[in-house]
């Protein structure tokens, strides 16, 4: 992905409005009991299209962004936001997406990745309280709801940095034509 | 080429992991003061705009689950209306005999009316913390109505949590259902003490912890702030805020204490309007 300022601006409002989105909505709405979490298919969308760099600084800005904003500690988030991100991008750049499940399969698995980031970080800082069984539920949910989540936010990132994206050339089959017998 | 570029990004990765790294060690079990209270600032008024904008949209996904609730949760509530039949009938009583004793010890403040010595601030609720590791809100009122530091937090039906950060236009609220949290409280009737503590990933299931073992808990028992004072040292939040209502008791092997669960009165997960308590210092 070629950043230019434009497209700079374009990463920094995608990573706003995903965080606003996320804060306002997402976590305000349950399903099952269990809040959606878009931000790591977010992520996961950055690392696909722009790359390792990419995926990672857009990690580390959207975790830092929400814990300023609401989720606690500063620094965890962004730690664990960015392995993911760089995971992502790794991807990209030694597999070819042959199949429109990769993003969300690798959306669901990186979701997985990162709630279990999350737990491993808040475990290591110390949590006093009890710990509910439901934390494994909640965990599962929101992998499935990224599944789900993950095609629509990786096409409408994919849309917005369209611009600036190489594109790969489409690889069309040509139909063989008949042979005529004899001929 | 290849290599500077390789090395440019091994170096951008060492700094971002680096910064989460101290970022982590500098504000770790503090708020992060400047960067946040600019942040804050900043996004709190879009907040506020996209909190207005999605709540039809949030409506509509509440009412698909609450679709799905509903039909398990009609005789659970058929139940409840039994017991709290029985209970107002009890409590009806209770309250004319609690007039009758004011009037005879010249109380005109009850524990639960110390509240009132707090100027109630209504705030709506213009975000929420996305893991359950953390239980917070955003709230749209801030330093400017008032607003302070550890100011109790409630909704209509019972304690939501404390005020933990304070803005210009905003405030962070940490709710009760956060790990960090821990409020003092009793059980009504019999007075037993004990401290309230969540159970991470259930926003339904609060612990009453330190309870002495003899004492007898029943499932339906009131449980309140218990809202101490020692010298000048007092609790954050005033006496007889209602924050639950046992749902189990049980005592644990080898130990003197028993823990009490108990279901919170505030639909911690469906918050849209709440009151913070300010001028707490004051009195």
């Amino acid at each position: 992905m070629i950043v230019t300022p434009k497209i700079f601006a374009r990463l920094a409002a995608i990573v706003v409005v995903g965080v606003l989105l996320q804060l306002s909505f997402f976590s305000r709405v349950s399903l099952f009991d269990t809040s959606p979490d878009i931000l790591p298919a977010l992520v996961v969308s950055l690392g696909l299209l722009g790359g390792a760099m990419t995926g990672a600084v857009a990690g580390f800005a959207i975790g830092l962004l929400t814990a300023s904003l609401l989720a606690g500690t500063l620094g965890g988030a962004s730690l664990v936001l960015l392995a993911v991100g760089y995971l992502a991008g790794l991807f990209r750049e030694r597999f070819e997406i042959h199949s429109a499940l990769v993003p969300p399969l690798l959306c669901m698995a990186l979701t997985l990745v990162a709630e279990v980031g999350f737990a491993a970080v808040e475990l290591t800082l110390g949590v006093d309280a009890p710990i509910s069984a439901l934390v494994v539920r909640d965990t599962l949910l929101k992998c499935i709801y990224a599944f789900f989540l993950g095609w629509p936010i990786y096409l409408a990132v994919r849309r917005a940095l369209r611009p600036a994206l190489v594109e790969e050339p489409q690889v069309t089959r040509r139909r063989r034509q008949p042979t005529v017998m004899g001929v | 080429m290849y290599r500077k570029q390789v090395r440019r990004r091994r170096a951008v990765l060492t700094l971002l992991v680096f910064s989460s790294f101290l970022l982590l060690t500098i504000t770790y079990g503090q708020s992060s003061g400047g960067l946040q209270d600019g942040l804050s600032t900043v996004f709190s008024p879009l907040q506020a705009v996209a909190d207005r904008a999605l709540k039809p949209a949030r409506d509509l996904v509440g009412w698909f689950d609450q679709t799905f609730e509903a039909r398990g949760e009609n005789s659970r509530l058929r139940d409840e209306l039994e017991q709290a039949r029985a209970q107002a009938v009890a409590g009806q009583a209770a309250l004319q005999e609690n007039a009758q004793l004011r009037e005879l010890v010249g109380l005109d403040r009850g524990p639960v009316l110390a509240a009132s010595a707090y100027e109630p601030v209504t705030g709506r609720v213009i975000g929420r913390s996305p893991t359950v590791w953390h239980s917070a809100v955003a709230i749209d009122v801030g330093r400017s109505d008032g607003t302070q530091v550890d100011d109790p937090v409630i909704a209509g039906e019972g304690l939501v949590g404390q005020v933990a950060s304070v803005q210009p236009s905003s405030s962070r609220v940490t709710l009760i259902t956060d790990h960090a949290s821990a409020v003092s409280a009793k059980v009504l009737p019999g007075g037993a003490q004990g401290v309230v503590r969540p159970e991470i990933g259930n926003p339904e299931d609060l612990v009453l912890d330190f309870i002495d073992s003899a004492r007898k808990i029943g499932v339906g028992q009131a449980v309140v702030t218990a809202g101490w004072r020692a010298g000048d040292i007092a609790s954050l939040f005033p006496a007889g805020l209602p924050i639950g209502e046992v749902t189990r008791a049980s005592i644990v092997e080898q130990q003197a204490s028993q823990q009490v669960h108990l279901r919170p009165y505030a639909d911690l997960a469906n918050l849209d309007l709440v009151q913070v308590l300010t001028g707490g210092r004051a009195r």
